[in-house]
Formats: C-alpha cells, structure tokens, sequence
C-alpha cells in the first residue's frame, strides 16, 4: 500500500513538474526573441552594422512624445536591436503571442500587446526591473518588417510609458530606428 | 503520531494558503475565455499592469518630477490594471456566450453593479465594484456595441472618480464614465 502511495506521489510530482512548458529565454531574453522570430516566421534579421552603413544610426534622434516635447528615452548606451526587414510575416499570431508570452513569461512583465489582424501589425511590451531603472523590450511586427528593441528607461521615462504605453512604445522603436537628421 | 500531526499540520498550512490566495485573487476578472476573439477582431488590445508592475513604479517614482507624481498618485494602493479590448471590422462577430465567463465571476460575491453610473460612450457599458463591507476592492467595466468589446479590471481601492482620471492613460480606453457618485447601488443577478 504504501508502494503504491508513494509510486502515486512520484508520478504526481512528474507530471507537475516535468510537463511545466519550457522556458525558450532565460540569459539573454533580447537575442532569444529574434531567433523566435526568426525560427517562427522563417526570417532573417539585419544586424546593426549593415543599417549603419545604410545611414542609419541607433539612438541618435530624438523621439516626440505624442503631446509633449522632443526627449531621448533610452539611458545611454542601453540599446538593442534588431531589424527584419522586407519579408513575410505569415502566421498564426495568436501560436506566436503564447510562445512568445510563455518565453518571457517567467523574467518579463507584459505590459501591453497589440494585434491587428487586418493589417497583420503586433506589438508586445514587457518590461523588467533593473534596480533603480526599467529594462523595456519592445517587439513590433507587421506585414513586411519587424523590430525588436531592448533599452533601459529612468523612472521619468518609465512614468510616460505607463501614462501613455502604446504611444511611448512606438517612440521608443522609432527612437531606435530613425534616420539621423544631423 | 508525531509523523501524523506534521502531515496534518502541512495540510492544513496548504489548506489556509490556498485560502489566502483565492482571496487576493478574487476581484482579479480571468478573462482569457476572451482571447479566442482576436482571431477575428480587426484590433486587439491587452492590458497587463500587475501587482510586480505596481509595486516597481511606487518604489521608482518620486514626488518632485510632475509626470512621475501624476502617475504615482493614480495607482496609489492599486494592484492591478487589466485591459481586453476588440474592434471589429463587422457586426455579430461576438455574443453574448462570449462574456458569459465573465458575467459569470461578476455574478459572485462581493461584485455590485452600479446601476446610476452614465456613459458618453456609444453601446452598452456596465459599471461593477466589488466590496468588501464599506471599501471597494475592485472594479470592472463591460463596454459592448455593435463592433466592439472591452472589458477593464481595475484592482483595488477604486472608484469612479479616479477610473475618470485613468481613461485614456495606462492603455485603459475613454470609457466616458460621468457619474462620480456612487451612492446608491444594487445587488445584480
């Protein structure tokens, strides 16, 4: 009986333990969302020095806050990222918001996801706590072009990401991602 | 005997935990039932501003910047701010069933839909707050129209005037809730 009892009790324990879903990021969350991308929608993405050489330079322009005034959002030298650009996103969103979801689930707090399925765009925010500052992580994914972007934000930045966070969400990418204008 | 009063003890420690986490756990809405909807919304948006969330903003924030102090003072004891919202392209692409799981936790204990609550906004909006005696633990919104459906779960000590104060910040949509008086309520359902 007591064989049975505790064969009982290790099985149990198997199950609970054993068919918990696999954790994809752990170190480094940044770099195992682009291979998510890349492994899910079969894409490439573009390394920064390549979009350096096409003109483009990270951090360098200010963003515009919807409503407020021109402000740099990123602490210095705390950004990420990543550029797919010019190629098929096609796929079941929903099976790509739950792995990605289930990958940052256990360091990343979500924040916000957006989806449109009539123009294919998705953006996810999560975010997490690096001491006195906020490590965001910015994921957005259209049609044609995806951008992932990791940056650190100062509590003032933090403030107007929760205020507003689809519109700071976006100013964060294209903070990222613009042109240089100087 | 003494291995039997340690399993019952463990139990019983189990038994109180489980408890105390249901309880904290109760003007949390699930709404996930709503999720399979976004297949068919033209927009979708999800909202997750948890207790971690608020608890590294309180400890991050201080009171001498002005955006920090406005935001600090909003989630003051909340703990939670949930969000789903859908748009869609057509009409009767949701029903009632849909909200059922919902309706179904706000048909529970402690959960009083407020019945003199006035809305701006076009459709149908329901205003809940859960109480327990005279504070509010918890609020819910169920806005539906013809082409959309948002739900919004506020968690903790709310009321409808700080929920005016919220519309359009931390991804909670313009409700256009006006009355900031809820005095008189009913027991629903």
């Amino acid at each position: 009986m007591k064989r049975i009892a505790s064969k009982i009790f290790i099985a149990g324990f198997v199950v609970c333990f054993t068919s918990a879903p696999v954790v994809f990021a752990k170190g480094d969350d940044f770099n195992s969302v682009v291979k998510m991308i890349e492994q899910f929608y079969n894409v490439k993405h573009v390394g920064i020095p390549f979009l350096a050489k096409a003109g483009m330079k990270v951090a360098t322009t200010a963003a515009r806050i919807k409503g407020g005034t021109a402000r740099r959002l990123a602490e210095a030298g705390s950004m990420k990222l990543a550029v797919f650009e010019n190629q098929e996103f096609n796929g079941d969103f929903s099976k790509f918001r739950s792995s990605l979801n289930q990958a940052l689930n256990v360091t990343w707090m979500p924040l916000i996801q957006t989806l449109s399925a009539t123009d294919g765009e998705q953006t996810y925010i999560f975010l997490k706590n690096a001491g006195d500052k906020t490590d965001v992580l910015v994921i957005t994914i259209d049609a044609r072009d995806a951008t992932v972007v990791q940056v650190t934000l100062s509590a003032k930045n933090l403030a107007l990401l929760l205020k507003d966070p689809e519109g700071t969400g976006k100013a964060i990418t294209e903070e990222a991602t613009l042109i240089d204008q100087e | 005997m003494k291995r039997s009063f340690n399993t019952h003890l463990i139990a019983l420690l189990l038994v109180i935990t489980s408890a105390f986490v249901a309880k904290a756990q109760d003007t949390r809405i699930q709404m996930s039932s709503l999720d399979h909807l976004a297949a068919k919304a033209s927009q979708t948006v999800d909202v997750n501003v948890d207790e971690r969330l608020m608890k590294l903003a309180a400890r991050l924030f201080s009171d001498k910047d002005e955006d920090e102090r406005e935001i600090k003072k909003l989630i003051e004891g909340l703990k939670g701010v949930y969000v789903k919202s859908f748009e869609f392209e057509n009409e009767g692409q949701f029903v009632a069933a849909d909200l059922e799981p919902i309706r179904a936790q706000l048909r529970g204990a402690g959960w009083t839909r407020m019945v003199n609550v006035i809305s701006k906004k076009e459709g149908n909006v329901e205003v809940y707050l859960q109480f327990a005696g005279e504070a509010i633990n918890g609020l819910a919104v169920v806005h539906t129209d013809d082409k959309e459906l948002t739900v919004v779960n506020i968690v903790g000590p709310v009321n409808l005037d700080k929920l005016a104060q919220l519309e359009g910040q931390m991804g909670i949509p313009d409700l256009g809730i006006e009355s900031p008086k809820p005095k008189k309520k009913t027991n629903e359902q």
